[in-house]
């Protein structure tokens, strides 16, 4: 969460010319949801999910081209960003794997999940496999409790997992994820 | 007593294997959306009363009376909001996942309805972001309500046109508190605000807002349908109608039951869920921050007043998690004071530094290196008014404190069996006990 003593906001990246917010982003945010709001303010959480969405994580760069387009300093954005989780701030790989840990996961053995990825992709939460394909990340509940233990391969929800097939599962998976994150 | 059969579960079945999704047209087929024609043809005061009178109280936590809320409300201050509150994050909860799963509409229909009574121009669906196949769902279900004149029209009788939408949070369990929910439908960050002024009077964009439960709201359909005295038929006085309990943890069949409220857990554990893995040992009755039940507590009874009856906070959200005697509940209670640690907010430093404080002293204690006094100091914590439970803007904190307290109240031998001990092999503990 946004106050855990590290510092979310990544050094500078390198500015690169073309913008991260493309005009067809711009124009589908400011189609669908502006008239949704009273303020441009309020559509900064779906912006973003339709960045994440398209780069998979938000580059800094975006943080300063969405302060233009919604009216706010970057010191607004930023703060807002920064705060929610599921707004990576750096590269992750292709799939983006989010293992439940909170306590009806916990008594339902989510450790033994995350073994078995150690041992099969040889990554800790918060790491990235080699080739890019894989990050694992440790996250508090899912809200699918009763299919403990659970977690997410991007979008999709897998319940009630064996670890064995779990980690067959992410191995079949094609190297380029074919949705969002 | 009188609850006869699955209300709000009514059109899903039982066998998982018949589960689908209902689209529109199927939820017309089984008499959906005829509360709302009802209300349509009802003066918006008469629903507010049919509501109070149901005694429906609020299915997300708190249990405030629904209809009371919005009677809170200031005449003639518009446009008003209505934000569904459906940041579903609490660890034991997911019966409103459950609902939007397969019976979308009546949490549309229960929206429209709401709306209806309140003449609300705009409803927010906020969603955890998390939840994207439901949120997903969603936006396709509300697509068909538009299409079928649901929302996008203005209430019979009024100017305002109702319009309603699904906003998606980003991960941040604090939204589900409800101020900070409306900070994060405003693009900010999730910081509960300050009460007063309430949201009923200034909420969401500074204007009068009504936040519900989505599985409050789902209940208005058949509350209009079947009338207050069926509602208030089931359950106990206090806490009136049918009411989802999500069940985890070590039993049989874990998953989403529908009973009315006042239901023995032992009950609700044994008819729906198959029983206890193993033997029963402590359950959590709606979520973590309710605190624990006990071994003797086996037969609490699931309704609003479990609070003042068993030494836990409440009902919560009535989301069950059951533990077994194989359980180590020390390390269930760090997992617990973990999740706090990480959600806080960081906004009230009470709150932001405790449940930090409390997570190390805990991690100490699993490790073999807590001390006497680290017991003493949690408890000490969790007892006190005004130095860490009642210091802060909103609930979070009072919520962890609770299940340490009634942890160490309940469970005191486990965890004391766990205080330091002399000799640590091949380790040197400094005299506060801290490893080296």
């Amino acid at each position: 969460m946004a106050w855990i003593l590290e510092d979310r906001l990544k050094p500078y990246q390198p500015v690169r010319s073309e913008p991260y917010l493309t005009a067809q982003i711009k124009d589908h945010v400011a189609g669908k949801y502006f008239p949704r709001y009273p303020n441009k303010r309020a559509a900064l959480l779906p912006l973003f999910h339709v960045v994440m969405h398209e780069y998979g994580y938000i580059p800094t760069q975006a943080i300063d081209e969405a302060a233009d387009f919604l009216g706010l300093t970057r010191s607004e954005v930023q703060d807002a960003v920064t705060f929610y989780e599921e707004f990576r701030l750096e590269p992750t790989g292709a799939y983006v794997v989010n293992v439940c840990r909170s306590i009806a996961c916990e008594l339902c053995g989510h450790k033994d999940v995350l073994a078995k990825i150690r041992d099969v992709f040889g990554i800790e939460p918060g790491e990235t496999t080699d080739d890019h394909k894989i990050t694992v990340f440790e996250v508090e509940c899912l809200g699918a409790c009763e299919q403990a233990p659970c977690a997410l391969i991007n979008e999709d929800l897998h319940g009630t997992i064996n670890p064995g097939d779990f980690c067959a599962t992410l191995k079949a998976l094609p190297a380029k994820a074919a949705g969002g994150h | 007593m009188a609850f006869s059969g699955p209300v709000l579960l009514k059109r899903i079945p039982n066998d998982p294997q018949q589960r689908k999704l209902l689209r529109y047209a199927d939820y017309v087929a089984t008499g959906g959306y005829a509360s709302l024609k009802k209300a349509w043809g009802m003066p918006a005061e008469d629903i507010i009363k049919l509501v109070v009178d149901s005694g429906l109280r609020g299915r997300g936590g708190a249990g405030f009376p629904c209809g009371t809320k919005w009677t809170f409300l200031p005449k003639e201050s518009f446009p008003r909001y209505l934000a569904v509150n459906f940041d579903e994050s609490e660890p034991g909860t997911f019966k409103d996942r459950y609902l939007s799963d397969y019976d979308p509409h009546v949490l549309l229909e229960g929206i429209a309805i709401a709306g209806y009574a309140n003449k609300i121009s705009t409803s927010y669906i906020y969603i955890r972001g998390e939840y994207h196949k439901q949120a997903k769902i969603l936006e396709e279900a509300l697509l068909e309500a538009y299409a079928n004149g649901i929302f996008g029209q203005k209430h019979p009788g009024t100017d305002i046109v109702h319009n309603c939408y699904v906003h998606r949070g980003a991960g941040a369990y604090i939204c589900g508190e409800e101020t900070g929910l409306l900070e994060s439908l405003e693009g900010k960050r999730g910081w509960p605000r300050i009460k007063p002024p309430f949201p009923a009077v200034a909420g969401a964009f500074a204007k009068p807002t009504i936040i519900n439960n989505v599985e409050t709201l789902a209940c208005l359909p058949y509350i209009l349908e079947h009338g207050a005295a069926w509602f208030k038929s089931m359950g106990t006085p206090s806490s009136a109608g049918p009411k989802l309990f999500g069940v985890s943890g070590h039993v049989n069949r874990p998953g989403v039951y529908e009973d009315e409220l006042g239901i023995k857990m032992s009950t609700l554990i044994d008819k729906y869920c198959g029983g206890v893995k193993g033997k029963y040992r402590a359950a959590i009755p709606g979520g973590v921050s309710m605190g624990i039940l006990g071994t003797d507590q086996f037969d609490a009874q699931l309704d609003f007043d479990i609070g003042r009856k068993y030494n836990v906070l409440g009902l919560g959200t009535a989301g069950v998690i059951v533990m077994n005697d194989q359980t180590d509940l020390v390390v269930m209670l760090r997992n617990i004071v973990r999740f706090f640690a990480h959600e806080s907010c960081g906004q009230c430093t009470p709150c932001r530094e405790g449940t930090a404080w409390m997570h190390k002293m805990l991690s100490r204690i699993v490790a073999g290196y807590g001390t006497a006094k680290d017991f003493d100091l949690l408890l000490e914590v969790g007892l006190s008014m005004g130095s860490m439970p009642g210091t802060t803007i909103c609930g979070l904190a009072d919520g962890a404190n609770w299940a340490v307290k009634t942890f160490l109240q309940k469970f005191p031998e486990d965890f004391k069996k766990r205080l330091k001990r002399d000799v640590v092999p091949g380790v040197t503990l400094t005299p506060a006990g801290a490893a080296v």
